[in-house]
């Protein structure tokens, strides 16, 4: 008997035909999607004409059909997938012209973005980390709401900045500056993330300062004023009114996809002020010949940015963090622009993840960044 | 002189209370917990150890009140540790490479025995990393007593006087593990001098503490620099010892390679295992290690003191 013969769907296979209260013990014992070793199979039940599913992982079909068992309105298709996995998707359906696209029905968990949500198919071996849930051990920071008067901005830029518990004006603290800090706030459960981090002593406290866009495809893909704001006001403003380290090396600069790219451009319009970078899955598109990106008018300021970066790659922070999922279109940019930030002399450390382009996998990374960065103080305690 | 006992850790194997209970202490002991930081009055426990005859001398609460009292000590207490945090930050650069070429020349193959003499000239160019580190911290030292003399009369001098009393009452001090800095900086803060004559019972980095020499250590911390560091002179009650809490939880004890290079690059120590349920006693004021002792030898073993 072969490995695909053993899974829980071939075995309801030879029971054909199948009848719906068979098909309702079956969805009722093995849930949506079924894992059976490094194999996930998706279900939908209904009567339509047809169903996919919708995941945007690069390696596998998208959309990925799915077949009826026999007669049944039982629909299933097997994928591989990897150990420590994890897959953001949906379900398409069509019946006759009309097409409709849902979170999986069968499925109750649930991962949410700016974009909405999406259903989560999580593989063997992947786990939450820890550090990323509530713990009521772990004492609080406190979030505090700001409108900061930007003149680069021409507005009232609205922050919350976060300061770790215990907070003492007899110490002093580095500063993350987090692009698109709502959204991290709210997908990536970053000041959980913090709180824990710092209660484990895996990174030393510090103080974040958490800043959305306005108009994020104008904003982030290396902009002026939006540079100018963040390094000469924003931080020379909370560098005065809080106690922070007052160096280049006590000042990072973090940020997903898009917020990647605004926190590198922001670096190279002011080589040297910052220490660090954060990049999760950035837009690091780049062309070796011509401009036919393929990314659209958005990614055209993305790509002459990092185009012009990689003529004359120069250091302009000492360390950086880099994370991307292998499932994301992002992955071979990413992979590339590895060895072009080693080349300059910029320290580079470099993580994979079965992931995607979304919230949970940046969530999940942030422990290896956060702690690279900001080693916390475990070689000084000894309980 | 008296009794120094340094103890294995209290948290899961408590020997502090029946430690004590074994000495002739009739009179009050005072407890020193300021390593915990902000857990410092959770005391409860630890005076149940002691049979309720434990007075805290709350150096990290009488810390914080000055700090927030006097704001000339405040500055200053800020400016030494902004100084320090640089200079910590430039000796780990300096460690780690260091360290790194000892590694890289211990793995080289060797044909013509050039290998161990370059493996020692590379840690005696670790052992003078740690030379210019300790150099300049008694230079930041010596910096801030020409330039902030404490004022006596203000609130510091008057918490001084407070745990100088407690201190010339009781007869022993236990000191209790928790953070090594915060410690060493609480007891530095408030000039705190144990009496000779008086017993002192201490565990993790309370036992650090005591010692001439703190070493930071920790093989399996996912960050920051790899090898053990040289932090700040302790109390000095315990010269040529370099006290290793946790020892099983937190060295590569079976790397010998590893353990080598740590034990011949503090030559000068003995490097002692307080891993749970240890207890190590110098009585009458002795500071050389007992019979009994588990310290790591030059060659990187885990070896017995007086074992055959």
């Amino acid at each position: 008997m072969s490995a695909m013969e053993r899974l829980a769907v071939n075995r309801l296979r030879e029971r054909l035909p199948l009848d719906g209260p068979t098909i309702d013990r079956f969805v009722e014992r093995y849930g949506c999607p079924i894992i059976e070793g490094e194999r996930a199979t998706f279900l939908y039940r209904g009567d339509v004409d047809e169903v996919w599913v919708r995941h945007r992982v690069i390696g596998l079909p998208d959309p990925l059909p799915l077949k009826r068992i026999g007669d049944s309105d039982l629909w299933a298709v097997t994928t591989v997938l990897p150990e420590g996995s994890r897959v953001e998707y949906q379900i398409e359906i069509r019946k006759g012209e009309h097409y409709e696209r849902f979170n999986d029905p069968l499925n109750p968990r649930l991962a949410h973005s700016p974009m909405g949500s999406s259903s989560v198919c999580a593989a063997i071996g992947y786990r939450v980390p820890e550090w990323a849930v509530f713990d009521p051990e772990a004492r609080e920071g406190t979030l505090v709401e700001e409108q900061v008067r930007s003149k680069a901005l021409r507005r009232d830029q609205p922050v919350q900045i976060y300061l770790p518990a215990r907070f003492n004006r007899a110490q002093r603290y580095p500063l993350l500056v987090v692009h698109d800090g709502t959204d991290y706030l709210q997908f990536a459960a970053m000041k959980t993330v913090l709180d824990n981090l710092i209660h484990r002593l895996d990174i030393d406290p510090l103080v974040a300062v958490f800043v959305p866009p306005r108009d994020r495809l104008k904003e982030y893909p290396n902009h002026a004023p939006h540079a100018r704001f963040i390094a000469r006001e924003l931080v020379p403003l909370l560098t005065e009114r809080l106690p922070l380290v007052d160096t280049p090396e006590a000042r990072c600069l973090m940020g997903s996809s898009f917020g990647g790219i605004a926190a590198l451009s922001t670096a190279v319009r002011y080589p040297g002020f910052f220490g660090s970078l954060l990049l999760q899955s950035a837009s690091l598109v780049f062309t070796d010949i011509g401009f036919d990106h393929g990314g659209g008018p958005a990614f055209d300021p993305v790509v002459k940015f990092v185009n012009r970066f990689r003529e004359k790659p120069t250091a302009v922070v000492d360390r950086i963090f880099m994370s991307c999922g292998v499932y994301e279109p992002l992955i071979t940019p990413n992979r590339s622009m590895v060895p072009v930030f080693r080349h300059t002399g910029m320290r580079v450390r470099y993580t994979e993840s079965r992931d995607g382009h979304n919230w949970e996998n940046w969530r999940d990374r942030l422990g290896d960044g956060l702690s690279w960065l900001f080693p916390g103080p475990q070689k000084f305690v000894y309980e | 002189m008296s009794t120094t006992i340094l103890l294995g850790p209290q948290r899961f194997t408590t020997t502090v209370g029946s430690t004590v209970r074994s000495l002739d202490i009739n009179g009050r002991i005072a407890m020193v917990n300021s390593g915990w930081e902000e857990r410092e009055s959770d005391d409860g426990e630890l005076a149940g150890h002691l049979d309720g005859r434990g007075v805290n001398l709350r150096l990290h609460h009488r810390m914080l009140d000055v700090l927030g009292k006097d704001e000339q000590v405040a500055a200053a207490a800020l400016a030494f540790r902004d100084r320090m945090d640089e200079l910590r930050a430039f000796y780990g650069i300096r460690l780690q490479a260091a360290i790194d070429a000892v590694q890289a020349v211990s793995h080289r193959t060797s044909i013509h025995a050039v290998g161990p003499v370059a493996e020692e000239a590379a840690i005696e160019a670790v052992r003078d990393v740690d030379r210019w580190y300790a150099a300049q911290l008694d230079e930041l030292y010596r910096a801030v007593r020409a330039t902030a003399a404490p004022d006596e009369n203000g609130t510091i001098g008057w918490h001084r006087g407070e745990i100088g009393a407690v201190l010339d009452e009781v007869e022993a001090v236990v000191i209790a593990g928790g953070n090594v800095r915060t410690l060493l900086w609480t007891l530095r803060f408030f000039d705190v001098t144990l009496r000779p004559e008086q017993t002192v019972v201490a565990w993790s980095a309370g036992a650090m503490a005591l010692t001439d020499e703190v070493i930071l250590f920790h093989d399996f911390s996912p960050q920051g620099v790899t090898a053990a560091e040289v932090h700040d002179r302790g109390l000095g009650r315990l010269p040529g010892i370099i006290a290793l809490p946790h020892a099983k939880r937190r060295l590569h004890l079976d790397d010998r390679d590893r353990m080598s290079v740590l034990a011949r690059r503090f030559a000068e120590h003995r490097l002692l295992l307080l891993d749970d349920g240890a207890v190590v006693r110098f009585p009458d004021g002795a500071t050389d290690l007992p019979a009994g002792a588990r310290v790591i030898d030059r060659a990187g073993h885990v070896s017995v003191v007086g074992a055959a």
